[in-house]
């Protein structure tokens, strides 16, 4: 399979196709993956494919100094897959500029799988131009995608309060949250605003609510579960757990999944007049 | 030496008698902080290469009020806020971390005196912990420093059977442990450190070039967060901020970090380091460049937080190591 990515991703190069593949690279064979952008056919060869591809690559294709380097290839999986849908509804993404080559995953991390992956049902990415590998047979798509929500929720509010207190006293507004999270692409993010200022910049708790919520509440609806924020969180807090209780909420009550089809209306910038609340009529 | 139990007990002593401790700890599974210690159950003294922030937190809070202010009618009302001086004991700090509190001094203390950093750090004793591990991101060894280096430290304790050698550096060292040792034939010993993995002359060379062209390269996968800063011990620029309403509020000095997109942003709009690869250039010029300048050491232990708390893996070290690979012919061509 990696022979075959390695191919694939030095063809497009060597004929012009793309400028650019942004995929995975690896120095040292037990050091970690990290995103690596490949711009010479030959370094093509530096591309690696393994349990250690956790990044998101698409978070990338919203950015100024990467988009200034042309037309983009990008390896997803597919929980990536459902993030490029997002950025494309949202009109973040020239679809037809990027060539998306979808990586058959059986899942990240070793030797435990992370979180999102034992609960995956996007093994096989969408969408894309090409796949390249297979599922393996021993994995299958789970249907229990809310496990950790729901078993959060069984806690008193009282307690999921103290819950999210004494995570969120440890952030310290690093914004690495936001830095990986590929649907955290405003030019100007709210926590930017000082004139005046919006929300608090200190690491206080009322600051740290303030960011953290707010974040998860601009994601409501849109966040595709790719647990980027909770890997990259240096303080370990695991905000993918907001994350999924909003989604949770989204498919509930509006029957909204993102990014799971291009063709389905963002349920944030969708109106139904047939919506059970009535002020929207 | 002395035997972990009665290491344990003296901590929990400490604790006793109203001194604030703090330590290497699990707060959750697999992931290791110093955090303050409600008692000795939760200080890890094995096990651990390097937690995942450093102890600067206690000398230098990552929020810290100055002044608070209270509107009353057409009067303002101004409230000093009075800088900790309650008595702290670090314990368990790795060596790495322990040489930054001494480089942290001369900054705190270069020109006016930093009262809010100054008294927290005459109340604190440091007592260092001896690495018998390291991983591929440490690199101590390449800074003058290694896994029992004294820098800042009061007192240090070094793994040895039943228990640890102590090590008393300074008067504070002294009386923190006096009494408290008992005498043994056997010495501990520590196993060499990481091997050296760059020179800071040669780095300080090739940081001459100012458009190499790797921090256009080399940077891109770096995503403009402030893991790397916020985690790195010796990194300390800060923010002032003014928080409140329009009946009160306070003036507070936030931890800030030079990747990220704001910290040089002027108020007419411009941003003289307005794409990430200058943010990484500065830093880096910055710990190898401009603070030896001034300071005459470099501004980094070794310790490889910033490699290991970043969510690219984007460390100094790779950074350096790539741009020395390309020394000494590169230099000049570049241009």
């Amino acid at each position: 399979m990696i022979e075959e990515l390695r191919q694939t991703c030095r063809k497009l190069l060597e004929d012009g196709t793309v400028n650019v593949v942004i995929a995975y690279g690896q120095s040292d064979p037990e050091g970690p993956v990290y995103p690596i952008f490949v711009t010479k056919p030959d370094d093509a060869e530096k591309i690696v494919w393994n349990k250690q591809c956790f990044a998101n690559l698409t978070t990338y294709l919203t950015r100024k100094e990467v988009k200034a380097l042309g037309r983009i290839a990008v390896l997803v999986k597919g929980c990536d897959a459902r993030s490029l849908v997002v950025l494309e509804q949202e009109s973040q993404v020239d679809r037809a500029m990027v060539h998306v080559i979808g990586l058959a995953c059986g899942g990240v991390g070793e030797p435990n799988p992370a979180g999102k992956c034992t609960v995956c049902e996007v093994h096989m990415p969408r969408g894309t131009d090409q796949i390249i590998g297979s599922v393996p047979e021993t994995v299958s798509d789970s249907q229990d995608r809310y496990a950790a929500v729901e078993e959060f929720m069984k806690k008193s509010p009282e307690e999921r309060l103290a819950f999210w207190k004494k995570e969120f006293e440890r952030c310290v507004r690093c914004y690495a949250c936001r830095g990986a999270c590929p649907l955290c692409y405003c030019n100007q993010c709210i926590v930017d605003k000082n004139r005046p200022v919006a929300i608090d910049t200190s690491a206080s708790l009322k600051g740290n609510f303030a960011w953290n919520i707010t974040r998860a509440f601009h994601l409501a609806g849109r966040c595709v579960g790719c647990g980027e924020c909770t890997r990259v969180c240096p303080a370990g807090i695991d905000l993918r757990l907001l994350n999924e209780s909003l989604a949770r909420s989204a498919e509930r009550n509006f029957n909204y999944r993102a990014g799971m089809d291009p063709e389905t209306p963002p349920v944030i910038g969708t109106y139904n007049a047939e919506d059970k609340e009535n002020f929207i009529r | 030496m002395i035997t972990q139990q009665a290491l344990r007990a003296l901590v929990d002593e400490w604790i006793g008698a109203g001194t604030k401790v703090a330590g290497p700890s699990y707060v959750k599974k697999d992931f290791c902080q110093y955090v303050p210690l409600a008692s000795s159950a939760e200080l890890l003294l094995e096990g651990f290469i390097h937690p995942r922030n450093s102890i600067k937190e206690f000398f230098f809070p990552r929020h810290e009020k100055i002044y608070e202010y209270a509107l009353k009618g057409h009067e303002v009302e101004l409230a000093d806020m009075s800088p900790a001086s309650t008595p702290q004991v670090i314990i368990a700090a790795r060596p790495c971390d322990t040489a930054a509190v001494a480089i942290l001094d001369a900054v705190f203390n270069w020109g006016d005196k930093d009262e809010f950093y100054t008294r927290r750090r005459d109340a604190a004793t440091i007592v260092a912990l001896a690495c018998v591990q390291h991983d591929s991101q440490c690199f101590c060894t390449s800074v003058g420093l290694g896994p029992d280096a004294e820098k800042g430290a009061d007192a240090m304790l070094l793994p040895m059977d039943g228990g640890f050698e102590v090590r008393c550096i300074t008067d504070k060292g002294r009386a923190l442990f006096a009494g408290r040792t008992q005498s043994s034939d056997k010495t501990a010993v520590i196993p060499e450190g990481p091997k050296v993995k760059m020179s800071p002359e040669q780095v300080r060379k090739a940081l001459e070039d100012y458009e190499n062209p790797l921090w256009k390269t080399a940077t891109l996968r770096c995503l403009s967060c402030g893991a790397c800063s916020f985690t790195c011990p010796t990194c300390h620029c800060f923010d002032i901020v003014d928080e409140g309403n329009a009946h009160g509020g306070c003036r507070a000095k936030n931890w800030d970090s030079c990747q990220l997109c704001m910290f040089t942003k002027h108020a007419s709009g411009h941003n003289p380091r307005n794409v990430q690869g200058q943010r990484q250039r500065q830093r880096t010029q910055h710990k190898f460049r401009i603070y030896p300048d001034k300071f005459g050491e470099v501004l980094c232990t070794g310790c490889g937080n910033c490699a290991r708390n970043c969510p690219v893996s984007l460390g100094v070290l790779g950074t350096l190591i790539e741009l020395c690979a390309e020394m000494p012919e590169s230099v000049g061509e570049s241009k």
